[in-house]
C-alpha cells in the first residue's frame, strides 16, 4: 500500500494585506508544491503574524487569548525573543527558505500532536493481577490536585484542539460572530461517508469509499469499518472543507468482503470522529441556537472519544430538551464543548433538534443542588486522577 | 468519617468482583466459595454474600463498593446491602442465555432504589458475543420513560469501569462541574 499525498497544512495569515496574501499564496503554490493552503485564522492549523502592522503587539496578545496552543510564526522588522514552545519568529526582510524553515518546524510539531493523539491507551485486558491490587497507597505517585474546571476533561490540550478546538464563546445575537460557528458537514469526509452509509443501508451491502487515501470499506451489516490508514493519513480530509470533491463509492466484491488487516472501527466510532474532526466545536449549518435539542440515548462512551464535559450535556438532556445556548449557561462552560458534543451525537443520529420551538415546550428546570455535591465532585476528582495512570 | 456505598448489581458471571478490583483502592474483600449448582457454568467461584472494595478520598470520606451477590436465593442480601447507597451500576453479560431479562429482573428487584437514586447499565462479554447490541438493550427500555445510560463495558478496564461510575455522578447531578 502506498502512502496518500501528504495532505495540505491549512495557514492563516494575520495582519496582512491582500497583497501579503497573494504573495504567500503564491509562495505556497509554486514553491512549496501546494503543501499549504491559506484559509481564514479560525480553520487554520498554523498563524503567520505580522507585528510591524498598525496594533500588532495587541493582535499578538489577543491572538494568544483565542489561542493558547496553536504553532504562530512572528514576522517583524525588529528582532525579539520569544519565551514561549509554540511561537518561531522570522525577521524581516523575509528570506523565503527561513519562513519555510519555520512552518516545517511548526508543522512537525503539530504531527508529534497529531500522532501523540493517535496514540491509544495501553490495552488493560489482563485480569488484574494480586500484587497490584496489594499495592499500598502509599507507592502511588501523589496526586495533583485539579480544580473543578480542569477536573472536567482528562483530554489533553493537544487532544481538545484537534477535537474541539480553541473558539471563544459567541454573542448569538451579533450575526458576524454567528456566521464562524457553522461547518456544512458535506463539504467534509464526514459528508461522504454518511453518503456511503445511506447507500450501504439501502442496498444492504458493503462500500468501499474511494480516495486518494488508503482503502475505507464499510461492512454494513457488522456496523464495522475498516481503514488501512493511519490516522494522521485521514485527518486532512476531514479538517480541510473540500479538500477532495468527488469521492467515488462502490460495493465491495467478495475478496474486498472478506479482506481484514485494517484498523477496525464501529461505524459510529468512526463517524463521531470524523463530525468531532469537522466540527471543531461547531455546529452543522442551520442549528438553531435557541432550540431545544433532545438526547435519543446515551452514546456509548466508552467506545467514543469522550469530550470535556460529555457525560454532563447528556446526563441534563437525557433529562429534558434544552437549547444549545441554554445547555452552556446551565452548566456554566465553554459553549464550544456543547457545540462539538452535539455535531458528534447528531452525526450518529443520538441527537437532533426538537420540532417544537422553545416556548412550546415547558421551561427547563434548574439544575438541583444535591446534598452530596461536594463528595461527588471530590471521587469524580479521584476517578480522573485514576485514569490519568492507565 | 462519612461513608457512602456504590452498588453492583448483576447476575452471575457478570463481572461485578472484577469491575470493583478494577477501581478499588484496596484489594477486594470477596466471599466467594465453589459453586455447587447450576451457576457452575457460568464460573467456578461465585459471590455468595458480597464483594466490598472502597475508594478513599481522604481520612475522612471513603466511598465503598458493595457488590451484591449473583444468584438469586441470596436476594435477601440486596436490601440490607443497598441501603445509603447514591447509586446502582447494574452489569449485565452478554454471554448469558437471555441478558434481557436478566436486566429486566435486577432493574425491577431494585426498582425503589433506582427510583431514589440513578443506576447505569454497563453491558460485558460483548466481545465474546456481540449480540444483542446495546442498541437493542436500549430498545428494551423504551417505554420505561427514562434514558439510562447503557455502555458495552470490559469488566476488567478500569476506563470502563469509571467511565460508568463517572456516567453515574452525572446523572444525580449533571451540574457537578459548574
Amino acid at each position: 500500500m502506498t502512502n496518500p499525498p501528504l495532505s495540505p497544512t491549512r495557514m492563516a495569515a494575520i495582519g496582512m494585506d491582500q497583497r501579503q496574501r497573494n504573495a504567500l499564496h503564491m509562495l505556497f503554490s509554486t514553491k512549496c508544491d501546494n503543501r499549504y493552503v491559506l484559509m481564514e485564522e479560525d480553520a487554520s492549523e498554523i498563524c503567520i503574524l505580522d507585528l510591524d502592522v498598525f496594533g500588532g503587539e495587541r493582535l499578538w496578545e489577543e491572538f494568544r487569548e483565542r489561542h493558547p496552543q496553536r504553532p504562530l510564526i512572528l514576522v517583524s522588522l525588529k528582532a525579539r525573543e520569544i519565551s514561549d514552545d509554540v511561537t518561531l519568529f522570522v525577521e524581516k526582510p523575509i528570506p523565503v527558505d527561513r519562513l519555510i524553515d519555520a512552518i516545517e518546524q511548526q508543522r512537525r510539531h503539530l504531527s508529534a500532536k497529531i500522532e501523540d493523539l493517535a496514540q491509544p491507551p495501553p490495552p488493560d485486558t489482563s485480569p488484574r493481577l494480586a500484587e497490584q491490587a496489594e499495592q499500598p497507597d502509599t507507592q502511588q505517585p501523589p496526586r495533583k490536585k485539579r480544580t473543578a474546571r480542569k477536573a472536567a476533561s482528562l483530554m489533553s490540550e493537544s487532544m481538545e484542539w484537534a477535537f474541539v478546538g480553541t473558539s471563544p464563546d459567541i454573542d448569538p445575537k451579533d450575526p458576524q460572530q454567528l456566521a464562524k460557528i457553522y461547518y456544512n458537514p458535506e463539504h467534509y469526509l464526514q459528508g461522504h461517508m454518511q453518503l456511503a452509509l445511506n447507500l450501504a443501508a439501502r442496498h444492504n451491502k458493503n462500500v468501499g469509499v474511494e480516495g486518494p487515501w488508503p482503502a475505507i470499506r464499510l461492512y454494513f451489516e457488522g456496523r464495522k469499518i475498516r481503514v488501512s490508514a493511519e490516522e494522521r493519513q485521514l485527518r486532512p480530509y476531514c479538517t480541510i472543507p473540500d479538500a477532495i470533491l468527488k469521492v467515488p463509492l462502490r460495493f465491495l466484491d467478495e475478496e474486498e468482503n472478506a479482506a481484514g488487516g485494517a484498523r477496525e472501527y464501529s461505524i459510529d466510532a468512526f463517524h463521531w470522529q470524523l463530525a468531532l474532526w469537522a466540527s471543531r466545536g461547531r455546529l452543522p449549518k442551520g442549528t438553531d441556537l435557541f432550540r431545544p435539542v433532545y438526547l435519543r440515548r446515551w452514546p456509548n462512551f466508552t467506545r467514543l472519544v469522550v469530550t470535556p464535559y460529555a457525560l454532563a450535556i447528556a446526563a441534563l438532556w437525557a433529562e429534558q430538551p434544552r437549547s444549545l445556548i441554554d445547555t452552556a449557561q446551565t452548566l456554566n462552560i465553554p459553549q464550544r464543548y456543547v457545540f462539538a458534543f452535539y455535531s458528534a451525537a447528531k452525526a450518529i443520529q443520538m441527537a437532533g433538534e426538537t420540532r417544537c420551538a422553545a416556548d412550546t415546550l415547558p421551561a427547563p428546570s434548574a439544575v438541583e443542588k444535591p446534598k452530596h455535591r461536594g463528595l461527588l465532585r471530590r471521587l469524580m476528582g479521584r476517578l480522573r486522577g485514576d485514569k490519568k495512570q492507565i | 468519617m462519612n461513608d457512602y456505598k456504590i452498588i453492583f448489581s448483576g447476575p452471575v458471571g457478570a463481572g461485578k468482583t472484577t469491575a470493583i478490583s478494577a477501581i478499588s483502592d484496596i484489594e477486594p474483600i470477596t466471599t466467594d466459595e465453589l459453586a455447587t449448582d447450576m451457576t457452575r457454568i457460568q464460573k467456578t467461584g461465585t459471590t455468595v454474600a458480597m464483594d466490598y472494595g472502597m475508594i478513599k478520598l481522604d481520612e475522612e470520606e471513603r466511598i465503598h463498593l458493595y457488590g451484591t451477590p449473583g444468584q438469586e436465593r441470596f436476594d435477601f442480601m440486596w436490601e440490607i446491602l443497598i441501603q445509603g447507597g447514591i447509586g446502582l451500576i447494574l452489569l449485565v453479560s452478554n454471554n448469558r442465555p437471555n441478558p434481557f431479562h436478566d436486566m429486566h429482573f435486577f432493574l425491577d428487584a431494585f426498582k425503589e432504589f433506582i427510583g431514589n437514586s440513578k443506576v447505569v447499565i454497563g453491558v460485558t462479554q460483548m466481545d465474546l458475543i456481540n449480540r444483542p447490541g446495546i442498541e437493542d438493550y436500549h430498545l428494551q427500555l423504551e417505554d420505561s420513560g427514562v434514558k439510562i445510560p447503557i455502555f458495552e463495558v470490559d469488566a476488567r478496564m478500569k476506563k470502563d469501569v469509571s467511565l460508568l461510575v463517572e456516567a453515574l455522578l452525572y446523572s444525580l447531578d449533571p451540574g457537578l462541574d459548574g
